[in-house]
């Protein structure tokens, strides 16, 4: 959770990309298709590549030789360590949520809000 | 032989304008593949190109030492080396803004000394006072802090000279000295053009207020009465018109000599320490600025007093504050790349 706190409003694209690599490395188109296939956002080459600068400089992912022009990256120990730490706090928010939902929200009808 | 007009690669080339070259070094060939694979499933999108405007603009402002973080690699240096690198991005840039503010503010506080000499108390408010007496205190703290701040930087590339280990410095330093001389020869010549008397009961140290109003007298409104202007003795006009470049160049050639030097991590801290105490100082001379701006704009009984704050003021003071806000950022940025740097 440190690690990724001080990412700011890149938090969400750093913890989309570390959670793709956590599936082995891959350059930067295929990341882009990666997170658009899991989370159902694509990634804007600007913003993608501002927050892999990020991720590099503070070691969080390293990059690997190139292939051609392109470049994969992969997850270093220190980023799955930092992604893990974010994804359990965030699943801790999110049980509390969906527990307090089940509690007082239990008999509102979804469908037809 | 040209690009057809279709070709993917123009486009591409154009956003990757956006980015610094040293951005480009290290991420341009992956970033431009990504941007044909891109453009080849979306030909057109104004979201695309804002997006990249924006990352390549934020990357020039980290690359200026504004935010961001250091760059690992791509010519440059790894961690705590590169974390260097970026805190004396961040010194440069803030330097570069003292610079522009110590000018601007020559020229404000120069005027305020002689209307403060030539009216005495008649014609001036309490407010007046305060304003002069902060800015004259501020004006030769800051100038001490520049010193301290230059003697290192000059012992490191005089010691970088001597061993000959100096590529790509001796051409900046010759500019330096040399832009520098014409701003300190010009500046001791025309400050006996000094329309003040040398000290209101010993407060205003006048042999300063006349240099610095020498070399600041090319921050003036009389550029846009050139009626005016033309009575001006011919030389004063010339070093009107030169002393602004001698400037911009002393302080661009101090900028490339300072990039070029490998400065020690501790000299670092000192200059970020400086900075951070420069930054107070700065916040001292403007407050002192805006109260005389704010309370003089007007006229005294009518008529215009030798306090009235005019257009040419308020633009300096409006440049002053954007100098004094970048360089606050400037400072944040090389504190948090130290912390880096030592982490």
């Amino acid at each position: 959770m440190a690690a990724l706190a001080g990412f700011g409003r890149y938090a969400g694209p750093a913890t989309l990309i570390l959670s793709s690599l956590a599936d082995g490395p891959k350059h930067g188109y295929a990341l882009t298709k990666d997170v658009e296939g899991f989370a159902g956002i694509r990634l804007a080459p600007g913003t993608l590549y501002e927050a892999l600068a990020r991720l590099e400089s503070q070691g969080l992912i390293e990059a690997l030789e190139a292939e051609d022009r392109r470049r994969p990256y992969r997850l270093t120990a220190p980023g799955a360590t930092a992604l893990r730490a974010h994804l359990d706090a965030q699943r801790r928010v999110t049980d509390v949520g969906l527990r307090r939902l089940a509690v007082n929200w239990a008999t509102v009808n979804w469908n037809n809000v | 032989m040209s690009r057809p007009a279709d070709d993917p690669a123009v486009p591409v080339a154009r956003l990757l304008r956006w980015y610094p070259r040293t951005w480009r070094d290290r991420y341009g060939a992956e970033f431009a593949e990504l941007l044909l694979s891109d453009l080849e499933e979306r030909p057109r999108s104004a979201a695309r190109t804002l997006d990249v405007m924006r990352g390549g603009v934020l990357a020039r402002f980290s690359s200026a030492g504004l935010c961001g973080f250091p760059l690992r690699s791509g010519g440059a240096t790894q961690g705590a080396d590169a974390a260097d690198s970026h805190v004396t991005a961040s010194l440069i840039s803030l330097g570069c803004c003292a610079a522009v503010f110590l000018s601007f503010g020559a020229a404000m506080w120069s005027q305020l000394t002689i209307a403060w000499q030539w009216s005495g108390t008649a014609g001036a408010t309490s407010v007046t006072d305060v304003a002069t007496i902060a800015t004259t205190a501020a004006m030769p703290v800051l100038l001490v802090l520049a010193i301290l701040a230059a003697l290192p930087v000059l012992f490191t590339v005089a010691k970088s000279l001597v061993s000959r280990h100096a590529k790509g410095l001796r051409l900046p330093s010759a500019v330096l000295a040399a832009a520098a001389t014409i701003v300190v020869v010009g500046g001791r010549h025309f400050e006996n053009g000094w329309p003040g008397t040398g000290g209101h009961g010993g407060l205003i140290p006048g042999g300063l207020a006349a240099f610095e109003w020498a070399t600041s007298l090319s921050v003036s409104s009389y550029w846009g009465h050139p009626g005016v202007l033309a009575s001006f003795p011919a030389a004063e006009v010339a070093w009107m018109a030169v002393s602004p470049f001698a400037l911009a160049a002393a302080v661009i050639s101090a900028a490339i000599v300072v990039r070029r030097t490998e400065l020690s991590r501790r000299i670092l801290l000192f200059e970020t320490r400086l900075a951070v105490a420069a930054c107070a100082v700065m916040v001292v001379f403007l407050a002192g600025c805006c109260c005389w701006v704010a309370t003089e704009g007007q006229t005294v009984f009518g008529q215009p007093s030798l306090f009235h704050a005019g257009f040419i003021d308020v633009a300096g003071m409006a440049t002053l504050t954007l100098a004094l806000a970048v360089a606050q950022q400037a400072a944040r940025t090389a504190r948090r790349g130290l912390r880096l740097a030592r982490s």
